[in-house]
């Protein structure tokens, strides 16, 4: 990984595109969530220890591209009980930090708390997000994301939305 | 030491026990930490006298001890109620009696 | 909470659980009393054999892991003796708890309170400054001992109960879908190392384990991933499958898909994939197994719920463990095969989209159990109905009781045993 200085990406576009996305998946706007995405996408949410590998242990969630796809259509289908009717959802990032550049993709690491109201009360979720970022037609897009959530060796509820 | 107790970690992971996990982790200078949630000793290969020993480091309270060869073998020798009876706390850190 | 108890059971402290269970329905009160709980652990959890973990879990000498029966906290360990030890995690001196972490290595626990110190098995080998106690060896305490652990391939199961019936007889003919789940390895070894997801539910425990051989409920609670997926699943489930519902006696029950599997007669079909794609699989197989090797390739894995708490759902293994009336924490893993690479990694990635908080199935039979337990705390009809197929249930060749893949069969069979274990006196 390269110094900070050689990011494509400025903070404050860097930030902009980190609360699009955060907005876009508390309000739901899955086609707009999606398009975001690289065709290399890969979008994790470690279980346990946040070491181990994800082809040998279990996730969370470790979505390649097509099982971003999958999951989406199938919240699409309004059918996906666990998210209908789908919970209220904001969520507040900060400490977000250029933490790099790696084969042109930026590397960046925020910290997020997130509040989710369903029928059944309030949750609070927290955590660590890493992401990296490319510029691809002059679009920033979405390569990869990995959310390390702070209670993730402990019992969760149920996690239906896009953290 | 199977893979998945190794914790080779993020990038910015430098935590040398990580608490569920266990640690066997070589450094750069082919020592290791073997760590539980009970205790953390440093382990490496000295080469400063005129012969190799190994020596052992508390992380907890910084004490070291160096053994030699003979003193290793001895060691795997022991059985195992007098490895047993060391791990007894009265037998040997926590006594009322001073270090002879 | 609001709990709707009929006059027969009121009148006594402890709930009387005759009139509180017929053959074709159940009382609301089971789900939602506190009473009933505080029962279940007595008569249930604390005495009838419970699965704790499996023996891939602690593969070396001084492993340990955390695991439960029901909220008791029990740590598994491999001794030097090379045998798996059940503890409870609770120091002999006052009761702290002595691991903290969830895994490790270690021959000897030494309590963080004030430094007691128990060999992996329980046997106290010390405490500190020993003139307080008159010298060393002075006490005859341990660490709590499960009083009978017993495994039947690599399943590690607990009973609190000095004396009752053994593993063997507990797990009877659910013995032989566990052997069904063992023979897809062309080793016969099941590995249930690959970690735990661990899902809050907001639900009685009950509600889960029958859930778990519900052949009635796929077709609509999962009828959004089916259709996204063009799965084959959804088919097994309705009114024209030939799969059967059977209760296996001891609380135990299955969905035998096999029929539906033996129809079609492909081999991998029960996993959604094709010899092609495993190739070297198939081959160990064939070279481990003979001729049975197409039986058992085309058959599948079994989907068995053994009482109470451990269902083995094909691919993945579940744990229930209730936390109190309204509360537990399914436990959840894919299963792992010896010598089976090419399966293993697919059947990670398949149980990562399929189940714990954010499963594209679990998390949505999660949310029924959670409505189910909030609707039964409503005060009308008071009774859950669970009569579906009872006119066309017949007994099979072995005789076990069989239904049709829809109906509640397996149900009806848990409560059998429910109400026996429950009506012992104590
Ligand atoms: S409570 Fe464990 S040593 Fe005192
Ligand atoms: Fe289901």
């Amino acid at each position: 990984m390269t110094a900070v200085t050689d990011s494509p990406l400025t903070l404050r576009q860097v930030e902009e595109f980190l609360y699009r996305e955060a907005r876009y998946a508390d309000e739901h706007d899955y086609d707009a969530w999606e398009a975001l995405w690289t065709d290399d996408a890969l979008y994790w949410v470690p279980a346990g220890d946040a070491t181990s590998d994800p082809a040998t242990s279990m996730s969370i969630i470790h979505d390649n591209r097509n099982r971003i796809s999958t999951r989406l259509n199938q919240l699409r289908t309004g059918k996906r009980y666990s998210q209908s009717p789908p919970s209220n959802l904001r969520r507040i990032l900060s400490n977000i930090e250029i933490l790099g550049v790696a084969g042109g993709d930026t590397e960046v690491g925020a910290n997020f708390v997130l509040v989710e109201s369903t029928s059944r009360g309030m949750e609070t979720w927290a955590g660590r997000t890493t992401y990296r970022l490319r510029v691809v037609d002059g679009e920033v897009r979405l390569a990869y994301k990995k959310v390390l959530l702070v209670n993730r060796d402990q019992p969760i509820r149920t996690m239906a939305f896009l953290i | 030491m199977s893979e998945r107790d190794s914790n080779t970690g993020d990038a910015h992971d430098v935590t040398p026990y990580a608490p569920g996990a266990g640690t066997v982790r070589v450094d750069d200078s082919g020592g290791g930490i073997v760590g539980n949630e009970f205790a953390e000793v440093g382990v490496a290969v000295d080469h400063s006298g005129n012969g190799p020993r190994l020596r052992l480091e508390d992380y907890r309270t910084g004490r070291v001890r160096n053994l030699d060869a003979l003193e290793l073998e001895t060691i795997i020798w022991l059985p195992e109620e007098r490895l047993t009876q060391l791990l007894d706390p009265s037998t040997t850190r926590w006594r009322e009696e001073p270090d002879r | 909470m609001t709990t709707t108890v009929p006059d027969s059971a009121r009148a006594t402290s402890r709930p009387d659980y005759a009139a509180l269970i017929e053959p074709s329905r159940v009382h609301g009160s089971l789900y939602t009393d506190p009473r009933v709980f505080a029962d279940e652990l007595e008569r249930i959890w604390y005495r009838s054999w419970v699965f704790v973990g499996h023996e891939s879990e602690v593969p070396e000498s001084g492993d340990y892991v955390r695991k439960s029966i029901g909220p008791q906290d029990i740590i598994m360990t491999r001794g030097r003796d090379g045998d798996v030890h059940l503890v409870f995690n609770r120091c002999a001196h006052r009761g702290n708890l002595v691991c903290e972490d969830a895994r490790g290595n270690a021959n000897a626990f030494r309590c963080p309170y004030h430094g007691w110190t128990y060999r992996n098995t329980g046997e106290l080998l010390g405490y500190p400054y020993n003139k307080g106690y008159g010298g060393k060896g002075n006490l005859d305490l341990s660490l709590g001992r499960v009083p009978r652990v017993d495994s039947y391939r690599g399943f590690v199961f607990a009973s609190l109960a000095e004396d009752g019936p053994t593993l063997a007889e507990h797990l009877g003919a659910a013995a032989g879908e566990i052997d069904r789940l063992a023979r897809l390895s062309p080793e016969g070894r099941i590995d249930l190392g690959a970690g735990w997801l661990q899902h809050r539910t907001r639900a009685n425990w009950k509600l889960l384990a029958e859930n778990e051989t519900d052949g009635y409920h796929p077709q609509f609670v999962h009828s959004s991933i089916f259709s996204v997926t063009g799965s084959p699943i959804g088919p097994l489930y309705s009114d024209n499958s030939t799969a059967v519902t059977r209760d296996l006696g001891n609380g135990h029950s299955e969905n035998d898909l096999r029929p539906e599997f033996r129809r079609h007669g492909e081999t991998l079909r029960w996993f959604g994939t094709s010899e092609s794609r495993v190739p070297n699989y198939v081959a160990r197989m064939r070279e481990a197994y003979g001729e049975a090797a197409e039986d058992i390739l085309v058959e599948g894995a079994p989907h068995v719920m053994i009482f109470p708490n451990l269902f083995i759902a094909e691919i993945q293994v579940f744990v229930i463990q209730p936390l109190s009336v309204d509360e537990c924490v399914q436990h959840s893993t894919a299963v792992q095969l010896g010598g089976a690479e090419e399966l293993n990694s697919r059947m990670v990635s398949q149980s990562i989209g399929s189940v714990g908080p954010a499963g594209m199935l679990l998390a949505d039979d999660t949310e029924m159990y959670e409505r189910n337990q909030r609707g039964l705390e409503m005060r009308q009809p008071e009774w859950l109905d669970i009569r579906r197929g009872m006119h066309r249930e017949a007994l099979d060749e072995d005789g076990y009781r069989t239904g049709a893949a829809t109906d509640e069969t397996g149900i009806r069979g848990f409560w059998t045993h429910y109400r026996r274990l429950m009506e012992v006196d104590t």
